[in-house]
């Protein structure tokens, strides 16, 4: 294009020469020949600056033009036929190899641990994403405004409904599903596989999106004893060996009595390894019996049935099992790392 | 909690060496978080007095001192008279005082978790000195350096530093988050209850806090007149008071000093360490103000007046909001109830007269006020555990006796006790089988009622029945089940008896949506393709560059990154999101996909919550141009995955451009189908929008695909048989040419028509599928077709001929009905 004013001319042909050489090239915006042109225009004599004005605008948008045509090569596509299987004068597409599949390892430990609690009588329902603040906590037994809310760094949205900060969310639901049942003779056995949050800043060991598995067992005579064997068991069978657990004395507000749970080290034997950080254990969930006013919420009468209900991360499982040294892997979306899970 | 085990023994006994202790406070108090050895950090320091003190021959501000430490420290070099020669820099210094001397080969105190200084015998300015002596702030008693640790108690010069101390001490720090429920166990008396009851001992308060001698308002000749005005009965249920005249307010004793410091609290001044040292006894915060510098000498409790702030201990200025529970003497505020004092009614070196405070705050109150304010102080800690309203007169008695005894003055005003309704103590009933049911044990009720009167839960057996008196501290305790607690953690969860819970033998059902998803996960990943979880959040400008309304998307108000502000509205634009990424890393080929959940704002479920959509979505990509539209890659994958899953009557429909999708805005719309299966839409096929293309910097080849997956678990169908048939089958192909604008489907939905008609006929079985479909580049208003069609019969042999003569049938039908002429 050409411009009356000799300035512009030259600019505009410095831009070209600067354009085709640019990698981003949208920052031709930002290039030094139009920022000194917008300068000029502030200080030309008043009659020059309407035509000036004029050609640096005309400037403006054929620099504009470059950047689009550059960005959306707007090509021409031959029409398709979407009820085809395969395009004219092409041959049908091929699948992929079916070496080069992967499922994400969150998901292959799931199934697995999935399998072992269903063999052990066990169904299994998924928790939502976006819950209400009756099941978050309500419904658990705490009350408004109580503290122990604070230890749960929860996402809200502006409705008020909350991103679930652990799986728990399901217990009220599975109770009031399976009382019926339960009053019929049969125990209440459910796991609840689900994506939670924390309202956290991401780092090697931290992420806001994590795995949990929520177990809840209700029966008459259930007891704490019943709570230790059967983790133990679900333990012994995930990691194909013999293996001690305790419990450490805790505080939830959704059981009582409360316990962290610990198993020996599956991968040194309680010999003292990185994983465990030497200790030769490993705290790895949280579990207690089902608080009575959280059995009484759900209409079970906690004076006939007790429970057990305990949640534990799925992330840090698989972590330690496969030896990841970084949290943020797990979301990176990248094929290094998902390749390696066949 | 960080517990100093020395502190803990004025109140119990601990026989267990410590490794032992704190394995049995892991498993029946709390999780210990870790263990520090401070005896350690004190080895090789000797109590030692200054004999002499010179000036330094060749520095004004230095002294040089003979010390006397009893000849015990060997490998010293020695006077005549057997002292040690120690250059020091202390204004302080004097002779006959007793201080702490760091003897060469000792390391200081202050720098043991650092970077660990080890004194040696050096030169300072011609000058040998043997190691040197300490200021407070050197041996980690806070952070006055401005002169030597004056020891104030006669000790025999050469006594271990740490056995003058009682610094052969461990601190234990248990995880508060354990005692989110126990108030009493912020107080080293509530811990030495608790390891008195683990260690299977009887536990005794002592009578002070029992049965204390309360301060008797009778006995004082009022000086300092004191009132008290409570505006907030209802979140200040108990609020204690008393004044005390002419105090001396200094350092306090070193023995004080050391213990604050192992808990981790700087000393300030005798009367401030007293308020923090009762504190840590009992788990009841105090405060003191200074009494000359509250207006009208009254305390009130009252909310802020409109624009009213406060600058609180250490200089913080507050605004104080609404609803806060202030402190305020007649005419400004001087305290944050609960959580801080006012700096301008500190007491500092200057305070004659002093007011004690002791009160009872609410805990959500005093939770929001730490949150609002920012302040997480030890007093907020402690109330928001539920402090008992019923032990402040002990308490503040206490602490007042503690204040006269060390700091002097005398009491100045009766104890005020300004209280409201309190609750009453409550008492348990239940019974041995209630409590062995849900441990699985077999105590008896004695064995139970011993468990809990070792730590003062008074309880009487009678039969199989028990009641327990609550006491005062225990404001957890409520229900049989806390019984429960108690009882199990007293006698030991490691000894629960290990048992799997009877179950009967009915198998447990499987969920038809996990087990579907599964199925869904092999089969994509048979197909190539990867499994990849993105966040089920996303930034604004995703949304905007794949076309969707933020309106429409769940807005997360409180998050802490950018990057999650929205639930996300569905799931291809974040599998989108990783395709220029992995391209980058040296992919060339790949699938993405993902089972997850999308939300649109608006839509509920039955329960009244937002509806969550399964969804399974695909991504296919390749850095280089492929033989035909990057469509037919990802429809493929979808076709596969249909097949795979039984899922039969699948159609790939042209979408109508008039009802357009408010979640799916990123599909290109003349190169995107409808997906259906027995007329049920069950998702979309399609290639990207060239806006969204470039904005996500996608490869040309790159196209995608999503599937309600709750719709499709109905869908699917185990494989089904067909017998095999005895009779060979003819294969005979047919080209047609017809207009490009008739579609793949027309045709072939035309072709089966006529087949189905002879196959009703003449009882053929046939099967028809496209081989070819070519078009010449002169001439694309045309394409010629190759199909294959499979003809058998399922009692005889099909013979050339009456294929042929179908063959020709159905060239014919094409022909007249559909201007498709065989080639």
């Amino acid at each position: 294009m050409a411009y009356k004013n000799g300035e512009v001319q030259r600019a505009a042909k410095q831009l070209k020469t600067r354009f085709a050489k640019l990698d981003d090239k949208s920052s031709i915006r930002r290039a030094p020949e139009l920022t000194a042109l917008y300068k000029r225009l502030k200080i030309i004599p008043p009659d020059q600056r309407a035509s000036f004005g004029k050609d640096v605008n005309q400037l403006k948008a054929e620099v504009e033009g470059w950047v689009g045509a550059a960005r959306e090569p707007r090509v021409e596509l031959n029409p398709i036929d979407v009820t085809a299987p395969f395009d004219i004068n092409s041959p049908p597409p091929a699948l992929l190899p079916a070496k080069s599949g992967s499922r994400h390892p969150i998901s292959i430990e799931l199934q697995t641990v999935l399998n072992i609690y269903s063999r052990m009588g066990f169904t299994a329902v998924e928790s939502p994403e976006l819950d209400d603040d009756y099941h978050m906590f309500k419904s658990l037994n705490f009350p408004e405004g109580h503290p122990a809310r604070d230890d749960y760094d929860s996402f809200v949205t502006d409705e008020g409904y909350l991103a679930p900060a652990h799986t728990s969310t399901m217990q009220n639901r599975v109770l009031r599903a399976g009382k019926k049942e339960l009053e019929a003779g049969k125990a209440i056995r459910v796991v609840i596989p689900g994506r939670v949050f924390r309202n956290e800043d991401v780092d090697a060991t931290h992420e806001h999106t994590f795995y949990q598995l929520e177990g809840v067992y209700v029966d008459r005579g259930i007891n704490a004893g019943h709570l230790i064997a059967t983790l133990k068991t679900f333990l012994e069978e995930f990691y194909e060996q013999a293996l001690e657990v305790k419990t450490q004395p805790f505080y939830f507000p959704f059981t009582e009595p409360s316990f962290e749970f610990a198993m020996s080290c599956p991968f040194c034997r309680k010999k003292g390894c990185a994983v465990c950080k030497f200790t030769g254990w490993m705290e790895i969930l949280g579990c207690g019996m089902i608080h009575p006013n959280v059995l009484a919420e759900a209409k079970i009468d906690p004076a006939r049935y007790t429970g057990f209900a305990w949640g534990g991360g799925i992330d840090r499982l698989v972590m330690m099992k496969y030896g990841i040294e970084d949290i943020r892997h797990f979301h990176s979306g990248s094929l290094k790392f998902l390749r390696q899970f066949r | 909690m960080k517990v100093s085990v020395n502190w803990v023994k004025q109140f119990t006994d601990i026989e267990l060496p410590i490794d032992k202790l704190v394995e049995k406070i892991g498993a029946q108090l709390g999780a210990v978080e870790e263990v520090i050895d401070i005896g350690k950090r004190y080895q090789g320091i000797i109590v030692a007095r200054v004999i002499t003190s010179d000036r330094h021959p060749n520095s004004d501000k230095l002294t040089v001192c003979k010390i006397d430490d009893g000849g015990v420290v060997k490998k010293v070099s020695r006077d005549t008279q057997g002292y040690a020669q120690v250059v020091c820099g202390a204004p302080n210094v004097e002779i006959g005082m007793l201080t702490a001397w760091i003897p060469p080969g000792v390391t200081v105190p202050s720098t043991f978790d650092k970077e660990p200084l080890v004194i040696e015998a050096k030169e300072i300015r011609g000058v040998v000195s043997h190691g040197m002596l300490a200021s407070p702030k050197e041996l980690g008693f806070g952070g006055d350096h401005s002169g030597l640790l004056a020891i104030d108690e006669d000790i025999i010069p050469g006594t271990s530093f740490t056995k003058a101390y009682k610094l052969d001490d461990h601190i234990i720090d248990i995880e508060n988050k354990m005692f989110t429920h126990r108030p009493d166990l912020f107080g080293m008396l509530g811990i030495a209850r608790e390891i008195s009851g683990i260690q299977n001992t009887a536990f005794h308060s002592p009578s002070w806090y029992l049965n204390p001698k309360l301060i008797d308002a009778q006995s004082t000749t009022a000086q300092l007149n004191l009132q008290v005005k409570n505006d907030l009965p209802r979140l200040v249920p108990r609020f204690c008071a008393l004044s005390i005249a002419n105090v001396s307010v200094g350092p306090s004793p070193v023995w004080l000093q050391s213990y604050l410091m192992r808990v981790g609290i700087r000393p300030v001044n005798n009367v401030v360490d007293l308020t923090n040292f009762v504190m840590y006894e009992t788990g009841q915060p105090l405060h003191a103000y200074d009494y000359d510098k509250l207006a009208g000498g009254s305390l009130v409790i009252r909310y802020p007046k409109e624009g009213e702030g406060l600058t609180v201990l250490g200089g913080k200025n507050l605004s104080l909001h609404k609803g806060t529970i202030i402190i305020a003497d007649a005419v400004k505020a001087v305290g944050l109830g609960g959580v801080m004092g006012g700096a301008g009614t500190e007491v500092d070196d200057d305070t004659k007269n002093i007011v004690l405070e002791c009160a009872n705050f609410d805990m959500n109150a005093v939770r929001n006020a730490a949150m609002e304010y920012g302040l997480f102080t030890d007093a907020a800690t402690r109330f928001t555990k539920n402090q008992s309203p019923l032990q402040n007169p002990a308490v503040i008695t206490k602490a007042a006796e503690d204040i006269l005894r060390l700091a002097g003055g005398n009491l100045a005003s009766p104890l005020i006790d300004d209280k409201s309704k309190l609750p009453q103590l409550q008492r348990i009933n239940t019974s041995s089988d209630f409590v062995n049911l849900r441990l699985g044990l077999k105590l008896s009720s004695a064995q139970m009622a011993a468990l809990l009167n070792n730590v003062e839960v008074e309880t009487k057996p009678s039969g199989s029945k028990f009641s327990s008196n609550v006491p005062f501290w225990r404001t957890d305790l409520a229900i049989p089940e806390d019984i429960v607690e108690e009882i199990g953690r007293l006698y030991g969860y490691d000894h629960l008896p290990q048992e799997l819970p009877p179950r009967d033998l009915t198998p447990a059902k499987l969920d038809p949506s996990i087990s579907f998803k599964s199925r869904v996960r092999r089969t994509l990943s048979s197909a190539g393709a990867n499994e990849v979880l993105t966040y089920s959040f996303v930034h604004e400008s995703l949304l905007k560059k794949v076309g969707q309304d933020p309106k429409n998307a769940y807005h997360i108000r409180n998050a802490l990154s950018p990057d999650l502000q929205y639930y996300r509205l569905s799931i291809i634009p974040s599998l989108l999101e990783k395709v220029q990424p992995n391209i980058r890393a040296g992919f060339g080929e790949f699938a993405l996909f993902e089972i997850g959940k999308e939300h649109f704002k608006g839509a509920t479920d039955r329960d009244g919550l937002p509806k969550e959509l399964d969804r399974i979505a695909v991504v296919v990509a390749s850095k280089d141009a492929k033989p035909g539209a990057p469509y037919f890659a990802a429809r493929k994958i979808c076709d596969y995955l249909l097949d795979e899953l039984g899922i039969g009557g699948v159609f790939y429909e042209p979408i109508d451009r008039q009802k357009t999708s408010k979640t799916a805005t990123y599909y290109d719309s003349d190169r995107t189908a409808l997906i259906t299966v027995n007329g049920q839409k069950i998702g979309r096929v399609g290639e990207f929008k060239q806006s969204v293309s470039s904005a996500l910097k996608l490869p040309r080849y790159c196209a995608g695909f999503a599937l309600h997956s709750n719709k499709l678990v109905n869908l699917s169908s185990p494989p089904s048989y067909q017998s095999i048939n005895r009779f060979p089958s003819l294969d005979q192909d047919l080209c047609l040419r017809s207009t490009t604008k008739l579609t793949y489907a027309a045709l072939l939905e035309f072709l089966k028509k006529q087949l189905d008609k002879a196959s009703a006929k003449h009882g053929y079985g046939f099967d028809i599928f496209p081989l070819d479909i070519f078009q010449r580049p002169k001439d694309k208003s045309y394409k010629q077709t190759t199909w294959r069609i499979r003809l058998w019969h399922p009692g005889r042999t099909l013979t050339t001929a009456e294929v042929n003569e179908l063959i020709d049938q159905l060239s014919k039908e094409a022909k007249n009905r559909l201007k498709a002429a065989r080639v």
